[in-house]
């Protein structure tokens, strides 16, 4: 809502200009509200005018725009506009083309020389016997050949009769292998706390064998520091010896 | 002459693992021992408790089941998951069958012998239908919330008992189902925090089920109404382990502390038919856990982490009261881990997982005194060392496979070592004090899993026993091989492994180990020379001597053969000693002959020795009869004219040096010994349990 100042007092004019100020006045002022310009500044306008006493431009009628400079106003701020999509359209599609080939080229070096891929996919279509002795792979390890050529850390089947080079492969699924490893490690940790662990009365093979030499009528020290075993002094010594002949 | 600087080795440092498992095969009388490394030993318990076959361990392969089906047909179970069969002839694994359970804990046979029971991680129990070419999976049982620990069949085949952690279950065959579930008292020394194991159960005919648990007790329930009728305490630690005759009327519990308890089946009074079980007898022959026992029908066999390996006979079971029914007691191992290469003064100890080369030392000082600083020697003199025993070389091997065999060739120039996959021959060169070592590559595949393996005499050859039963001989060359030779397995069946023998001059090599008998081959004429009669006890040692190209064969049952192999017959002295009979107290020893060896400038001396005591046998002298002393215990300075005639036969023993694993002469007046002492062993074991006693 516009604040109207209460009009200043004004110098007496002539009785005309009053009324012709006072209608236009009104007039701009009804008409700033009725069009209800939210900006203070366009309303402003006709408060300062009061005040500054110009009356000249409060009676301009607003400018007047020809039809064809507005359509040629409006014609070229389509063409910015449509050019500055253009730009970014093709800074877009720069900046796409970029990504991939960068992406390929990762690809390409993670992969492996194309030698071995292509001596990869002609042996797969052969028939590939495994030696009898390796069979330590689960029925549920068995890798068909579709295996993604990207991930390294499959390795290649046994006995492939293409690839000579190097015949000690064993293929592992190693998802499996390390549920596998995980519960026998579970299950030997299991032992290892039931027999040796918390709870249990374990003592050292050293206090072990001296309990003995505790309770002798003469004490003697421990199994550690009397047994020659446990001190390592002397492993190894030529002695003479004679037996009869 | 009689005068010797000895060598005393104590720095192999042999520490063998500990028995997990012991399955007994009442038909053949023998015993399957597994072993914490993986390795499986057959011992054969009539041939006087002879190791006649093992196969090597693997890392992966932690055993934690062995059990005998119908047929002679052993298998395992581990941690690994799988069921392994064992091939007794080709000695060798059949095949290993995933089991799809997560480790398997615990296997049981039926009492048919033709399925097989196997107790996984995830509680589940399977059921496998055993073919005659493999084993197959039938069916799975109702899965249960803990890991199976023990299994245990009715002997009619019906039901099973399975012992899990805190609870025993009773399931019938037929449907799958748990009929019962027996909870077991935590109660432990008056804590009752710790989880209650159950190690071991047994299932008797009448319906009774035994266990044993980790809180000491072994506890006797009734299958049919599922409730406990008697507990004994019997121990303040872990009982480990049940084994039941097969009359059922004793079993034998084992142990954390070492103890071995016998219950036995006796009637109330001495009219009644009414019985209960009594623990009758003790036993305290181990230091550690006793893992796992054994009921023969006429002795107790237990096993455990200290690695011995004790029979006791029971006394009221055996028929004759001979030495037979004395306790056996076995630690050390049957077959030489040492060899020597007697150019070069090296030593080659084999472990599991690598060798070891050492050069011994040596000294200035001799027994006969030449200057005026030298004291002259004393029997058991220490000499001063001027040079100490040298670690020349350490070879690793790579994988989870244990080593089979290794060798040193005479000259000290290659060492060639075999693992169940792998045959290794590697060159040593000597320059200055320098050692380096190079690989022979390429080995052929038909030498692997060698069981024997042997130089000849000028390391020009070598010579290789493999488990398939086929001999290989190849011409070795500066830094390569050239493969001359194989002679085929004989007819006849693998009773021990085998053992080689070669002649110093080169021409001969003789193999054991076939129910044949000997053969002696030609390396000359690459073909079979003749075949020493079959003993019927295996073959603990082999060696031929130089110049006579006498064979002499020493026979689990401590026998000695020598056979002339140009003449193809046994020599006058051994049909002498077969004749008059060895004495008796060499007959009573318990621990095989493991090397045989000569004397270069005597060929009537035979040296050889077995764990306890290392002898010289003089043929020139008159053989022992019973009466006389077989032992002389008098040292030879003090002793008189009389006591010397008296005992002077031909068998020199000495036990100075015990426990001995490898004896041999290096050159005139040079032996090497080296000794184990069993503390030393000892000294590296894993904790045992706590014993608390008064005053202390």
């Amino acid at each position: 809502m516009v604040q109207l100042r209460p009009r200043a007092s004004r110098a007496p004019a002539s009785a005309s200009a009053m009324v012709d100020e006072g209608q236009p006045a009104s007039e701009e002022a009804e008409h700033g509200l009725l069009l209800g310009q939210p900006s203070s500044g366009a309303a402003a306008e006709p408060l300062e005018e009061d005040g500054d006493g110009d009356d000249d431009l409060d009676d301009e009628a607003p400018e007047e725009l020809t039809f064809a400079s507005a359509q040629a106003e409006a014609r070229a701020e389509e063409r910015r506009v449509r050019e500055t999509a253009r730009r970014d359209k093709t800074l877009l599609k720069e900046k796409r083309k970029r990504r991939e080939e960068l992406f390929i080229e990762q690809k390409k070096r993670k992969l492996l020389p194309d030698t071995v891929l292509q001596k990869l996919t002609t042996a797969s279509q052969t028939n590939i016997k495994k030696s009898p002795g390796k069979l330590k792979e689960d029925k549920s390890q068995k890798k068909n050949e579709e295996c993604e050529k990207g991930n390294e850390s499959k390795k290649v089947k046994e006995k492939i009769q293409s690839i000579g080079q190097n015949k000690s492969y064993l293929a592992r699924r190693l998802k499996d292998q390390d549920l596998r490893d995980s519960r026998q490690q579970a299950a030997k940790a299991f032992i290892q706390n039931s027999l040796y662990g918390p709870g249990t009365n374990r003592t050292t093979v050293n206090k072990f064998l001296s309990l003995n030499n505790k309770r002798l009528p003469v004490k003697k020290a421990a199994a550690q520091f009397l047994n020659n075993g446990w001190g390592k002094v002397q492993l190894y010594f030529l002695c003479y010896d004679s037996f009869i002949y | 002459m009689g005068e010797f600087k000895v060598h005393r080795v104590r720095f192999f440092n042999y520490v063998p693992s500990g028995i997990r498992c012991v399955a007994y095969n009442n038909q053949s009388n023998r015993l399957a021992v597994s072993r914490t490394d993986g390795t499986v030993e057959i011992y054969n318990l009539s041939a006087n408790y002879f190791q006649e076959k093992f196969f090597p361990g693997h890392e992966s392969r932690a055993t934690e089941a062995l059990c005998w089906a119908k047929g002679q047909r052993l298998f395992s179970a581990g941690l690994n998951g799988e069921i392994i069969e064992y091939d007794l002839q080709a000695l060798d694994i059949k095949y290993s069958m995933d089991a799809f359970g997560g480790p398997i804990w615990s296997m049981a046979a039926s009492p048919s012998g033709s399925q097989l029971l196997v107790g996984c991680e995830d509680g589940s129990v399977k059921l496998f239908q055993i073919n005659p070419d493999k084993i197959q999976f039938e069916r799975n049982f109702d899965r249960q919330k803990s890991r199976i620990l023990s299994l245990s069949w009715h002997p009619s085949g019906t039901h099973i008992a399975a012992g899990s952690i805190d609870y025993i279950s009773v399931f019938d065959i037929k449907s799958g189902s748990a009929v019962h579930k027996m909870l077991v008292d935590r109660q432990y020394m008056g804590v009752s925090k710790r989880k209650c194991i159950i190690w071991g159960v047994a299932f008797l005919s009448d319906g009774t089920v035994i266990s044993v648990d980790s809180a000491g007790k072994v506890q006797f329930w009734d299958s049919a109404t599922g409730t406990l009728v008697k507990t004994h305490l019997v121990a303040n630690a872990d009982v480990q382990s049940i084994a039941v005759s097969d009359q059922e009327d004793s079993f034998v519990v084992g142990t954390a502390e070492g103890t071995v308890f016998h219950f036995q089946l006796v009637s109330v009074t001495s009219n009644s038919s009414e019985k209960q079980w009594v623990r009758t007898k003790p036993f305290q022959h181990h230091t550690h856990d006793v893992r796992t026992v054994a009921h023969s029908p006429t002795a107790l066999i237990s096993g455990g982490t200290d690695t011995h390996l004790v029979i006791r006979p029971l006394m009221e079971k055996v028929e004759v009261k001979n030495y037979d029914a004395a306790l056996r007691k076995i630690t050390f191992p049957h077959r030489r881990l040492i060899s020597c290469s007697k150019k070069r003064q090296l030593l080659l100890f084999q472990f599991s997982h690598h060798l070891d080369l050492w050069r011994l030392g040596s000294t200035v000082a001799t027994g006969k005194t030449s200057g005026k600083f030298l004291v002259p020697g004393k029997h058991g003199d220490t000499l001063p060392l001027s040079k100490d025993a040298d670690h020349l070389l350490q070879l690793k091997t790579k994988g989870p496979e244990n080593i089979i065999c290794s060798c040193v060739s005479p000259c000290g120039s290659w060492i060639a070592y075999s693992t169940a996959s792998r045959f290794f021959l590697r060159r040593l060169n000597y320059e200055h004090d320098n050692l380096s070592l190079h690989r022979v590559s390429k080995m052929p595949a038909c030498l692997r899993s060698a069981v024997q393996i042997m130089f000849s005499e000028d390391s020009t050859k070598l010579f290789v026993a493999s488990n398939q039963g086929s001999l290989h001989i190849l011409r070795l060359l500066e830094g390569s091989f050239k493969h001359l030779h194989t002679f085929q397995a004989q007819s006849g069946t693998v009773e021990s492994m085998c053992l080689l023998a070669v002649s110093p001059d080169g021409n001969w090599l003789a193999a054991s180990g076939t129910s044949a008998g000997v053969h002696v081959y030609s390396v000359k004429r690459l073909k079979l020379h003749c075949t020493v009669p079959a003993y019927n006890f295996p073959v603990t040692a082999l060696a031929i001597a130089p110049k006579t190209n006498n064979l002499v064969i020493a026979h689990s049952d401590q026998q000695i053969f020598e056979y002339s192999i140009p003449d193809k017959q046994y020599t006058e002295w051994s049909r002498a000693i077969q004749k008059q009979g060895f004495h008796h107290h060499w007959l009573q020893r318990d621990t095989p002959i493991t090397h045989i060896g000569f004397h270069p400038k005597r060929p009537a001396h035979i040296l050889l020795h077995d764990a306890y005591m290392f002898c010289i046998i003089d043929k020139s002298l008159p053989l022992p009869n019973d009466k006389t002393l077989l032992y002389n215990p008098l040292p030879p300075t003090n002793e008189s004219d009389v006591i010397r005639r008296r005992t002077a036969h031909a068998f020199k023993i000495s036990k100075k040096y015990k426990p001995l694993l490898f004896m041999d002469l290096l050159d005139e007046g040079t032996l090497v010994a080296v000794e184990r002492p069993l503390d030393d062993i000892i000294a590296q074991l894993p904790p045992p349990i706590k014993k608390k006693k008064f005053g202390t």
